[in-house]
């Protein structure tokens, strides 16, 4: 009803009234509500008012009045106050479109400041239900025209008032905390080398502004809130300087440095920007509390000032989520780096656990790492010592940002499955247990360090944890089958587990050992015998037994050479053996398997090693030895007619070589090989340390001489030639693959009898009855069913195995 | 020696090697008729099921019949034999060679 009358002119209304006096009296009203300073007395006013009341016309009267207010606005003082606004258009400088964005503001103000006033006494005559006046009171009624004018002045907006707003507040911004903070940030704000330019609002000195800034800025503020206009007008633009400033501030403190925590230092600067916020926001209170309302002082003001403390507190807790993200964005975007550089990153690790709580950024983190890791680490050009290091680094710092593990878990998994395709990744491994790695060191000081974790961990259920310290895990965590308990975060643990199983590490371990005591020439295992004891506390001791009886091997060798050594001493001069010989004796069983190489010694050594055997016979009945000629180390000196090179040390077949040259000085490569029993390629390259030595040279027709003379300069020319002098520290034992290949074969004999009873089975019931039966040796590891297949799929290559609809026979033989 | 040395000289030969250290590698084994135990199955050259430690701490022994086995194995075998004494592949009557 109220609203079909309002679309009709309040003037028609007065018109059709019967009596007279009904206009005058409208007028009257109405005048008094429009008009700032009341010029009718209040007397003729309550008469006019009780006129009114009497024709029911009082009812009309607030309708009329927000009606007037919206024409008024959109007519007149809208576009007013858009003109205003960009009337200089932008010939002016900053100061004076400061002065222009207050002054529209002002003039909207002094626009809109009579209707507020009338509404105000409309709502008080509601209130106090003079002539029966009854509405929503004046909350209710400013409450319409303050959405009314934010309805028709900020409908459209102009992107200057945005701008004009954004580029006043920053530069009180930088003028307040200028003032605020010149003890302590004065040095870092860029004074600029032409002196005499306010740090505050960027203008030389004398024409200082800063003061004044402020002081618009509380007026700006004052206005923009007695029109609830605060809100909408600044909102926007604080949080877009909150968000600048606090991003250029991090960049110019916090990016690239990692060994510092902010977390304080911003809490500091927070605190000061909240400063300036509460002069944005805030004025309301002081200018409520200064001069109240003179109608409803106490709860009006009091409400003020609690709705600006809570604004406050509330773009307290934005800003501090500003900060958040900006930090943890930046640091993720950095994480890398941060991993790379780690135990010295712990500040901004630290730094970035605390945020990180604070924001729902882990996947976003998760998945920057992974790409990270990807790009930047998992290709062919990183070593894979390299990737170890960054792994290891990697555990380190990614168990102190999340302690349940789940993100290492799931950043880590690229990591784990490229390591999983570099042959040498085990191999790295191994080294970097033992300390023969360069680079890494922190697995050989993780392995001696104290209270290790056993690798067996099946058992860890039962451990009467309490109840109440559980915690569910995150929600990014991956679903396996292990619960947190089981998501380690030992570093050891972490790298062995990378293939699923010890075995492997072991094994190579052994191989790794085995070189090691093959090459060592005094017996000396006191590092060994550590590192097998440490190693023996993770892996458990059935486990690194093998080790432990190599180990007795080198002791027991030491001592029947010094019994054989004894022996010899006490035979005459002439039956002393040409040869000083000593000799690693190995338990064959329990070394892993060694290389065969052929090779025939010359007699002189042969003799030498019938006469060791032949004591070592003599000392332990009904064993004998079995040499394998190929490995071992020999010390020797090379007289040469003008120079001696001395105490070189070469592998036998070195030594056989250059032996074979003091027989003969020239050889040819055939002639040699013949000699050796071994390849011509091997032969040639192991003639390339004696040419590098300079003491052999090859020349066309593939001889090769014996120089005896060497002048200083040809020596020279070959320091610079060097030969590539081949594997020298060649391992002695065979590869992964090849050892892997072999154990192939040996399925293939139970392979073969499993089809000879069955006649046919498929793939997984052959991998499942090999599990069955050869699950006990120690040599065999586990071997997937993907494994198998390859291996079954060569056999039918071969013709020795017959396919069809997945069932494996063996061919009729005959 | 010296006619090492006359020798040597009438080649016109004058690189000398002298070796000062050969320091081989050799792998034990025992001297049987066969690989593995007839009783473990396991290889001679490694140990018997119970111990840990090959060559003397898990020695062989010959039997007249000329089998031999782990030490530990064919005791374990002869003291479960409540009648007779056999060697365990060929059923004759076991006796340790001398």
């Amino acid at each position: 009803m109220e609203e079909m009358v309002i679309e009709t002119h309040p003037t028609d209304v007065s018109g059709s009234a019967t009596q007279p006096g009904v206009a005058d009296a409208w007028e009257t009203v109405s005048a008094a509500l429009v008009s700032a300073e009341c010029v009718v007395s209040e007397q003729s006013l309550s008469d006019s008012l009780a006129l009114l009341c009497s024709q029911g016309l009082s009812q009309l009267l607030g309708s009329w009045l927000l009606e007037t207010l919206q024409m008024r606005l959109s007519s007149s003082v809208v576009p007013e106050f858009w003109a205003g606004l960009n009337q200089p258009e932008n010939e002016l400088e900053e100061k004076g479109r400061a002065w222009v964005l207050l002054t529209a503001f002002r003039t909207l103000l002094h626009r809109l400041e009579p209707f507020l006033g009338g509404l105000d006494r409309l709502g008080l005559w509601q209130n106090e239900g003079r002539g029966d006046l009854c509405g929503p009171g004046p909350k209710g009624l400013q409450d319409r025209a303050f959405t009314i004018i934010r309805a028709l002045l900020l409908f459209s907006p102009s992107p200057v008032l945005q701008e004009r707003v954004l580029e006043f507040y920053s530069r009180t911004f930088s003028v307040y905390m200028n003032q605020e903070g010149e003890a302590e940030d004065g040095a870092e704000v860029p004074d600029g080398p032409e002196g005499g330019v306010c740090p505050g609002c960027g203008v030389l000195t004398q024409q200082c502004w800063c003061q004044e800034a402020l002081e618009q800025l509380q007026e700006l503020s004052h206005i923009l809130s007695k029109l609830q206009l605060l809100e909408w007008v600044s909102s926007e633009a604080v949080t877009s300087i909150l968000h600048k400033l606090i991003e250029q501030r991090m960049e110019q403190h916090c990016r690239g440095e990692y060994e510092r925590s902010f977390l304080l230092e911003f809490q500091k600067w927070l605190e000061m920007v909240l400063g300036w916020l509460s002069k944005v926001f805030a004025s309301e209170v002081h200018t409520d509390s200064l001069a109240p309302a003179p109608s409803a002082p106490s709860p009006s003001g009091v409400q003020a000032g609690q709705s600006a403390s809570s604004v406050l507190k509330q773009w307290r807790c934005h800003m501090h989520q500003f900060f958040c993200r900006i930090y943890v964005n930046m640091r993720i975007e950095e994480l890398f780096s941060i991993i790379r550089d780690f135990p010295e990153s712990k500040a901004a690790i630290e730094d970035l656990k605390f945020c990180l709580e604070r924001t729902n950024q882990r996947q976003q983190l998760l998945t920057s790492l992974k790409s990270a890791f990807e790009s930047r680490l998992l290709h062919p050009g990183v070593h894979t010592s390299d990737i170890l290091t960054v792994y290891i680094s990697a555990i380190k710092a990614l168990r102190e940002l999340d302690p349940s593990m789940v993100i290492l878990q799931v950043a880590c998994q690229p990591i784990r499955k490229y390591l999983r395709t570099r042959e040498d990744t085990v191999r790295q491994i191994v080294a970097g247990l033992t300390g023969d790695a360069e680079g890494c060191t922190d697995l050989a000081s993780e392995l001696s360090r104290g209270d290790p974790v056993t690798l067996e961990m099946q058992d860890s259920d039962e451990e009467g944890n309490d109840p109440e310290d559980w915690t569910p895990d995150p929600t990014d965590a991956v679903p396996d089958k292990m619960g947190s308990k089981h998501r380690s975060s030992d570093i050891i643990s972490l790298l062995v587990s990378i293939y699923g199983s010890k075995d492997i590490f072991i094994d190579e371990y052994r191989a790794v050992l085995a070189d090691r005591l093959l090459h060592q020439l005094n017996y000396n295992t006191a590092r060994e015998i550590r590192n097998v004891e440490l190693l023996k506390l993770r892996f458990g001791e059935s486990h690194m037994h093998y080790c432990e009886v190599m180990l007795k091997d080198m002791a027991d060798s030491r001592r029947i050479n010094s019994n054989i050594r004894e022996e010899e001493s006490r035979l005459s001069e002439e039956e002393q053996p040409p040869l000083s010989l000593s000799a690693i004796i190995l338990s064959s069983e329990f070394w892993p398997p060694l290389k065969e190489e052929k090779l025939e010694l010359p007699p002189l050594v042969c003799q030498a090693m019938e006469a060791y055997t032949h004591r070592y016979e003599k000392l332990k009945a009904m064993r004998t030895l079995s040499w394998k000629l190929h490995l071992g180390s020999v010390t020797l000196d090379v007289e040469l007619e003008d120079r001696t090179l001395t105490n070189l040390t070469v592998s036998p077949i070195h030594a056989a070589i250059i032996l074979h040259f003091q027989e003969k000085s020239s050889w040819t490569l055939e002639e040699l090989s013949m000699k050796l029993g071994a390849p011509k390629e091997l032969v040639h390259r192991k003639l390339a340390l004696w040419q590098q030595h300079g003491v052999l040279r090859e020349e066309a027709g593939g001889r090769y001489y014996v120089v005896e003379t060497g002048s200083s300069k040809e020596k020279m020319e070959r320091g610079a030639m060097l030969i590539d002098s081949d594997e020298e520290r060649d391992s002695n034992t065979t590869t992964q693959s090849e050892q892997r290949e072999e154990k192939l074969q040996l399925f293939w004999a139970y392979i073969q009898a499993m089809l000879t009873n069955l006649d046919s089975m498929t793939l997984e019931r052959i991998h499942s009855m090999l599990r069955m039966f050869v699950a006990t040796g120690p040599v065999v590891t586990e071997m997937d069913v993907n494994e198998l297949e390859a291996f079954l799929q060569r056999k039918v290559r071969e013709h020795q195995l017959l396919v069809s609809a997945g069932v494996y026979r063996l061919p009729k033989s005959n | 020696m010296l006619s090492e040395r006359v020798f040597c000289s009438r080649q016109t030969r004058k690189m000398k090697v002298k070796i000062r250290q050969w320091n081989g590698v050799a792998s034990w084994l025992w001297v049987a008729n066969d690989e593995n135990c007839g009783i473990c199955r396991m290889p001679f050259n490694g140990c018997c099921p119970d111990c840990k430690v090959p060559g003397d701490d898990c020695p062989l022994v010959w039997g007249q019949c000329s089998h031999c086995f782990h030490m530990h194995c064919i005791l374990k075998w002869l003291n479960s034999q409540q009648v007779q004494q056999q060697c365990p592949m060929c059923r004759q009557e076991w006796k340790f060679k001398e």
